[in-house]
């Protein structure tokens, strides 16, 4: 684990070094051990630390479950509501129900790996590092490209990605547009949003700590010192608002992504 | 009004506020998804044209008129807001 200073290359301001501004170098880890040409990195404990998160707090909530609910299947099934009043039902309705299970572990999941970005000793974003990311916009896109197809069939599909009322002509100029919006960009913004907005959170929190790190002195130095700290301060508690809004919008483009495939948009 | 029916519509209002959310998120993240995809498909249109003609502006050139068609193609579909309107789901207390 790489403390504040040894980040910092041990760099302070009357050492004579420059700024020591935090980098890509911030998000490659050494592994812990290796396998091969495997090697198991931070990331990759935190990612399945997530899972274990998930997966022993909804099993002991819903290991006895009682008709009146008490403590934790109290907070499981809060849990469970929420994602089903906010993020399913809003796009699905009633009828997509079948997709809870899926949209709770997504939710949940991406949000304790968002999370361990605030979590001392963790303090890394897991989906910061996009090979975390893919693999569940993968899940995302083939899920609605079979429900697509089987749904409202090949070429229905195709023609419920442009509305009707389009006249020939320009059907046949957004075509290339559409295609390539659906098959590429579509799940190309989901990943790279959850990515890009978890790896700027995690470099400005960096930035920030190490400065009041490298400003911090018994002179005017403290007043720097200080601001750069209320700045990381602030950084954290905006942090802790854009892993929850992240995760949510993760699942809510799942939810409406699903929702296109099932019921054609008119 | 009574005290089922003031939840009912508490309830029915949040679901629409839900409902509005959502469909916001949709269409912001479309829109977005639409201007890329037309300056990367007429972009590469061009780029090949550009590539078999010797005329290696044409791939400039198509990225503006994808974007132009992307832009033109959402005021279309989004301009008007009757146009992205699913059919709507009724919105009942026992939803």
């Amino acid at each position: 684990m790489r403390g504040v200073g040894e980040v910092g290359g041990g760099c302070h301001i009357f050492n004579g070094c420059g700024f020591p501004a935090p980098g890509l170098q911030d998000f490659n880890w050494k592994p812990f051990f290796t396998i091969g040409s495997f090697g198991f990195t931070k990331p990759m404990l935190l990612a399945i630390l997530a899972a274990l998160v998930v997966i022993v707090f909804f099993w002991v909530a819903f290991w006895k479950p009682k008709l009146v609910p008490r403590g934790m299947q109290n907070l499981g099934e809060m849990a469970i509501l929420a994602v089903r009043d906010q993020i399913l039902r809003p796009s699905l309705g009633r009828r997509g129900d079948s997709y809870l299970p899926l949209l709770v572990s997504l939710f949940f999941f991406i949000y304790i790996m968002n999370v361990m970005e605030l979590i001392p000793i963790f303090q890394f974003p897991v989906p910061s590092r996009i090979g975390f990311v893919w693999p569940m916009v993968f899940i995302v896109y083939f899920l609605y490209l079979y429900l697509g197809f089987k749904h409202q069939g090949g070429w229905g599909y195709f023609k419920s990605m442009i509305p009707p009322g389009v006249p020939a002509p320009i059907y046949i100029i957004l075509v290339p547009v559409e295609l390539l919006r659906f098959f590429v960009f579509q799940p190309f913004t989901l990943g790279v949003r959850l990515f890009g907005n978890m790896f700027a959170g995690h470099l400005l929190l960096t930035i920030f700590t190490i400065a009041t790190w490298y400003l911090l002195s018994l002179s005017v130095g403290l007043l720097y010192a200080a601001g750069s700290f209320f700045l990381a301060i602030f950084v954290f508690l905006l942090e802790t608002l854009v892993t929850l809004l992240q995760a949510f919008i993760f699942t809510t483009l799942t939810a409406t992504y699903i929702a296109s495939s099932v019921e054609p948009a008119h | 009004m009574s005290d089922h029916g003031n939840e009912a519509v508490t309830r029915a209002r949040k679901q629409a506020a839900a409902q509005g959310r959502a469909q916001g998120l949709e269409i912001g993240w479309t829109v977005f998804s639409y201007l890329l995809a037309g300056m990367a498909a007429y972009g590469g249109i061009g780029w090949l044209i550009g590539r078999a003609v010797h005329v290696p502006l044409l791939f400039p050139v198509g990225m503006l008129v994808g974007l132009g068609i992307s832009i033109g193609y959402i005021i279309h579909r989004f301009g008007r807001q009757q146009a992205v309107e699913r059919p709507r789901k009724e919105i009942t207390g026992d939803r």
